[in-house]
């Protein structure tokens, strides 16, 4: 079965959306609309058909990968794409999640999505999404990786503002999606430069790869290397905006206003660590460059440390694990920047399976609570939902990195790494520390307020909680398992490196040429695992002495859960930054409509009033009939072009 | 046959519409429906058959010109693609208008055919005085529709187009009368060797006198005055098809007759590169506020022009194919987002923006379609829009980073006005009480839907688009001097004028696809590249000597790369003939 064509993994999920999104338009008349059942085993059984078409090809897929061509895109004489598609150790890996966890959230969703209006059009959203996110991740060139690209981004956006009868939705959808159109233009332009160095061939992952081989085995590196580092930026502002990073990062806390399980799947799993992806495929041209390298390092530190401090101050039971998102996407590119693109990627698949687990979890808490999301008035639910306080809690011990749990493996190897390859890699370590102390603190906090202590909202709500329903809770359990067991992939100090060798042929040879530069620090391992374990430790323990000695205090009914005063100023600090630019084109705009605009009309009327008293016009004869008026300015025209030719006859 | 049929069939049409009653919408429909069909399938069999040409027929003489004045039509990939815009848009337009005026439907399509008629004429014109005849006679039906069915401010809105663009195109015309004292005749050929012969002032005076008709009727900032209020007060249908294919003869009229003939300099092709940018970015500013959502699309469409119009001044060798992507998908994509918000306006009654919304619960097969439409209009790669944006910026680019990051921004605000839009209109809250006025009828949805389906077509494979373009090639060329009956030496004086200013456009450079092995073309491209990037010689030479080296070694398993490498020299091969 290895002969399997690659392009039926994203045909699956594309079938999906044009099969549902038919359905959703046809009984949109309907009151009743198409059964529920139906509708849901349809929109599971795409993303399952293509889970198990990666899987039949994982399984046969040779060291070097398979490449296909399916067929002839653009072609005109400065750009010749071919929509063509690369299976390999990367991809492989990338698919395997995004698909599998695809289609469990997609069953997940049948059971929260339960009732909903618009229940079938949000699983053609959903199969459309994979089918972007599959086409991001197989493609072969940076052009389908940038269909793919737009594709889950407008998604995105679809799926935040779904219910878009509340215009505040549709606000956070259009953030997002404008948001993300910033850095998208930045992998444009960033395109763009790699095409001038090399012609549109080179957009092509093999080709670049081979361009960059030839610099290194010519030593052209130092010629071509400002260019490559302009590219190389243009494409990071890429990364930036679909990976929620500095400054681009605005977007995925409001993006959290979508259905949870979307937040699960695009804003917390697959989606947001595209940016990831992306660096890893282009490790090669990165590798030529390592002060790109080292700006993404330190973007990646900030990032990570300020979203989690963010993250202490939500009261937001979503948004907290969405700044722990873009904390942890900021640990991903803190890899990068350390040349680990093979340890970015494992924590890529290792936090997928945690963050994925926890927004579900999340979800089913709200579900519980109809639609109850500050923490402030939960409390006490482990009684009442056991299952998903299980799940949640492994996969908080997992996201701080307790040992044995998947988080362990991924972050410890990050942390390891930005030690031995950075440059300063001491601070950098520091502070990746420290982060993670607040990593286990903030989500203490979360685990403590929502399971423990004593519930706090109201007496009526309390009667209603109930545990999910399977649909809800089977995707969880196997989540929740993964959160605990797939970091055995690359246990280190265990000495077994499988997803090592697995990426070793895509990132292998970048990795090398950096490090072959460098005196590698060897420290014992274990030293590294007990800072870690340490650090998580510690974290737990703050948080407890913080939110679990003390009584929480009861809420009164009418309050937010928004932050306040410097928790505020903290956690809205890019808002009004990019609030900044937002006036700007405002005041662009402004400027535009309301002065020159008028200038020009002016002018334009002053012409035309002018003409007409000339020509003693059309006012005075008071006609009716347009024709007539027409008729009138043909001959004025004529009159017009009469003045011109006698002037004109001068020439 | 062919052009004949498009450019005077219509005309015949009109005629015998007048037939048809004028109390019975339902019998006079049927007959429109029948001939914009027809007519839309003669476009499309038009593409089919590539470039083609009829006879030169003397039709008269000018006094003071050398020449006659022929009747000469000839259609190029470009012209071809734009009659197929202004017959299908015609066609959609027949079919919205019939819901939405029922009283005077007849009246309508007869002035919807003269104006198609017109449309395919100036699109399809070898003879500038031809050309000009029809660039003028597009405007007075559109200006009679306008003022017949027009919206409350008809009367202004009518009058102010009529004459801003006849007043527009009237120095084209004392150049152009000029231009025929001097040259043979009025084909394209014989006034370029004519403009070769002035003195440079002169020649920049015409220029400008042409330009000036281009310029308004796109229009480019400062000539929009006329669009916003027209796009606004015209019937929906009209204004789809003033968009979507009239707005298009003039960036036509730049790469179709001011490319060829005038020789430019380079202060005129950047001047109106950074007009055309400035145009696209206050066209976006300008719907970044709009409350009337028939104005906020005219300012989009202002957006898209104005990128194209840099697209076409970019003069890089992808900039035709690059241009005419855009301008399709663009005729497309904005027609159909201007039938919808007629049919937006016809359900709740009103246009302005802050009084729509929440219509996706009361009328959701319209909103899908609508939202659909935006999401076409927005350039997300997979559609044609993608195709032919990212190729101008490709364009603009070759011109330096300066360019494509303005076009860059016009994308940003591109996607910020077109989601507020689309956010006011079809999310929320309805903002008023209404009673529901006349829904989608299914033949409306689904001639609109065919449009976003052609959009999502093109966008995944543009060589329908781009293959059948090979604009002034060699045939034509010698077309035109068999009607001239020049001596062999003005021949080639002015096949060399043509080559140099739109021949470069259209050659095709071949670039083999990168994972196959590296052809001759290729380095030389490679070897530009490196050398525009500072390289120097001796390291270029060993750089290109390992390319060779390596891609050599390659030879052997790379079946595909001499298949494809020979399709291209066949390919080029034909084109030379």
């Amino acid at each position: 079965m290895t002969n399997l064509p690659l392009w039926f993994i994203p045909l699956f999920p594309l079938l999906g959306t044009i099969l549902l999104a038919t359905i959703a338009v046809v009984s949109s008349g309907s009151k009743k609309g198409p059964s529920e059942g139906f509708v849901g085993a349809l929109s599971v059984l795409f993303p399952v058909l293509s889970f198990l078409s990666v899987v039949l090809l994982a399984f046969g897929m040779p060291e070097e990968g398979v490449r296909q061509t399916l067929c002839n895109w653009i072609d005109i004489p400065m750009l010749k794409v071919d929509i063509g598609f690369l299976f390999d150790g990367l991809s492989r890996v990338m698919l395997l999640f995004v698909t599998g966890i695809g289609s469990l959230i997609a069953l997940y969703s049948i059971g929260y999505m339960h009732g909903d209006r618009g229940f079938t059009r949000f699983f053609a959203y959903i199969n459309l999404f994979l089918f972007s996110m599959v086409v991001l991740v197989l493609s072969d060139s940076l052009l389908l990786t940038f269909l793919g690209w737009e594709g889950v981004g407008l998604c995105s956006y679809l799926l935040i503002g779904f219910w878009n009868h509340d215009l505040n939705n549709c606000k956070a959808a259009n953030k997002a999606f404008i948001v993300n159109r910033v850095g998208d233009i930045g992998f444009l332009l960033g395109m763009l430069c790699l095409a001038t160095l090399g012609g549109s061939a080179i957009l092509n992952y093999d080709a670049l790869n081979k361009f960059i081989e030839m610099l290194i085995a010519g030593g052209h590196v130092d010629l071509a290397a400002p260019i490559l580092m302009i590219a190389g930026l243009l494409f990071f502002v890429g990364c930036t905006g679909k990976s929620a990073q500095i400054p681009l990062l605005t977007w995925l806390p409001d993006a959290m206003a979508g259905p949870t399980p979307v937040s699960a799947l695009i804003h917390a799993a697959t989606m947001v660590t595209s940016g990831v992806y992306l660096l890893a495929r282009l490790s090669r041209m990165f590798s030529v460059i390592p002060e790109a390298l080292v700006i993404i390092l330190i973007v990646g530190m900030l990032t990570a440390f300020w979203a989690a401090v963010a993250g202490l101050f939500q009261n937001d039971i979503k948004k907290v694990l969405a700044y722990s998102t873009i904390s942890q996407l900021g640990y991903m590119f803190m890899a990068a920047g350390a040349f680990a693109f093979d340890a970015s990627i494992f924590h890529v698949f290792t936090h997928a399976f945690f963050k994925a687990a926890l927004f579900l979890g999340a979800g089913a808490v709200i579900h519980s609570l109809a639609g109850e999301q500050d923490m402030r008035r939960m409390g006490g639910l482990i009684k009442k939902t056991p299952i998903t306080a299980c799940v949640m809690i492994f996969s908080f011990l997992a996201i701080i990195g307790f040992p044995g749990f998947a988080g362990f493996w991924s972050k410890d190897l990050i942390l390891e790494r930005i030690y031995t390859n950075a440059p300063y890699g001491e601070f950098f370590y520091g502070a990746g520390l420290l982060t993670a102390v607040i990593t286990a603190v903030y989500m203490g906090r979360l685990i403590i307020m929502t399971f423990f202590g004593e519930y706090r909202g109201s007496k009526e709500s309390e009667e209603h909680i109930h545990e999910a329903p399977a649909s809800m809770l089977i995707p969880m359990v196997v989540l929740a398992f993964g959160a605990v067991f797939a970091g055995y992939l690359w246990a280190d100090s265990m000495g077994i490196k499988f997803f090592e060798h697995t990426l070793a042929p895509v990132v292998g040879d970048a990795q090398n040429y950096l490090l072959g530069k460098l005196d590698v620090v060897h420290v014992n391992p274990m030293t590294f695992a007990c800072f870690g374990t340490a650090a998580a430790v510690l974290g737990m323990i703050i948080a407890y002495v913080v939110y679990g000695l003390k009584r929480q205090p009861r809420l009164h009914a009418k309050w937010g859960s928004a932050p306040e005063g410097f928790k505020a100023d903290w956690t809205f600090f890019f808002d009004y930054i990019h609030e900044i630019f937002i006036i700007m084109t405002k005041v662009a705009a402004f400027v535009v409509d309301m002065i020159v605009d008028k200038i020009l009309q002016g002018i334009q009327w002053t012409v035309g009033s002018i003409v007409e008293i000339v020509g003693d016009g059309v006012s005075s004869f008071q006609v009716r009939k347009v024709r007539v008026q027409l008729t009138l300015s043909l001959v004025g025209v004529v009159a017009l072009v009469a003045v011109v030719l006698l002037t004109g006859g001068l020439f | 046959m062919l052009l004949h049929l498009l450019v005077l069939a219509p005309f015949a049409a009109a005629i015998l519409m007048m037939a048809t009653s004028k109390e019975d919408p339902k019998s006079s429909s049927r007959l429109a429906f029948l001939f914009g069909f027809t007519f839309v399938a003669l476009s499309i069999s038009l593409i089919a058959a590539g470039n083609q040409a009829t006879e030169a027929i003397e039709w008269f003489r000018i006094p003071g010109a050398k020449g006659p004045v022929y009747y000469y039509l000839y259609s190029h990939g470009l012209g071809a693609w734009m009659v197929f815009l202004s017959t299908g848009l015609s066609l959609v337009a027949l079919i919205t208008g019939r819901n939405t005026f029922e009283n005077n439907y007849r009246n309508f399509a007869i002035a919807i055919f003269a104006l198609m008629g017109a449309m395919n004429g100036t699109f399809l014109a070898a003879d500038a005085v031809l050309f000009f005849f029809f660039f003028e006679a597009m405007v007075f039906p559109a200006a009679v529709l306008i003022a017949g069915f027009g919206g409350a401010d008809r009367k202004k809105a009518a009058m102010t187009f009529a004459i801003y663009t006849l007043v527009g195109s009237a120095p084209m015309m004392v150049a152009l009368w000029y231009l025929l004292t001097v040259a043979d005749n009025s084909l394209v050929l014989s006034l370029a060797v004519a403009i070769q012969n002035l003195e440079p002032s002169m020649q920049v005076t015409l220029l400008v006198c042409f330009l000036l008709a281009f310029l308004v009727k796109t229009p480019l900032f400062p000539f929009h005055g006329w669009q916003a209020i027209t796009y606004a007060e015209a019937p929906a249908p009209l204004s789809a098809i003033l968009t979507g294919a009239m707005s298009k003869a003039g960036v036509f009229g730049f790469i179709a007759w001011i490319l060829p003939i005038f020789p430019l300099s380079m202060e005129i092709v950047d001047s109106m590169l950074w007009l055309g940018l400035f145009t696209a970015i206050y066209g976006s500013l300008m719907a970044l506020r709009a409350t009337d959502g028939k104005k906020l699309l005219a300012y989009s469409s202002m957006g898209h022009l104005g990128l194209a119009v840099a697209g076409v001044f970019s003069l890089s060798e992808s900039m035709l194919p690059a241009v005419l992507v855009l301008l399709v998908a663009h005729g497309l994509s904005a027609g159909a987002q201007f039938y919808l918000m007629g049919i937006a306006e016809r359900f709740a009654g009103t246009r302005n923006i802050e009084q729509l919304g929440g219509l996706s619960a009361r009328n959701t097969v319209f909103s899908s379609l609508f939202g659909f439409v935006a999401v076409l209009s927005l350039a997300v790669p997979g559609t044609a829009g993608f195709v032919g944006e990212f190729t101008v910026l490709m364009s603009l680019w070759d011109m330096g980073p300066l360019p494509a990051l303005a076009a860059g921004l016009c994308l940003i605000l591109s996607a910020a006005y077109v989601l507020r839009f689309v956010q006011k209109v079809i999310f929320g809250k309805p903002a008023r009480d209404y009673e529901d006025g006349k829904r989608m009828t299914a033949l409306e949805g689904s001639s609109i839907g065919i449009m976003g389906v052609l959009l999502l077509v093109f966008g995944m494979h543009p060589a329908f688009i781009t293959n059948a373009l090979q604009l002034f090639d060699e045939t034509a060329v010698q077309e035109m001097n068999k009607v001239t009956h020049q001596s062999d030496v003005a021949t080639d004086a002015t096949v060399e004028a043509s080559a140099d200013s739109l021949g470069d456009a259209v050659v095709d450079e071949n670039i083999a696809a990168v994972a196959q092995p590296m052809t001759e073309d290729d380095l030389r491209q490679l070897d530009s590249n490196l050398k525009a990037n500072g390289f120097t010689d001796e390291e270029r030479a060993s750089l290109i000597a390992q390319l060779k080296s390596m891609s050599e070694s390659e030879v052997a398993d790379a079946e595909n790369a001499t298949e494809f490498n020979e399709a291209t020299v066949n390919e080029e091969a034909s084109k030379h003939e």
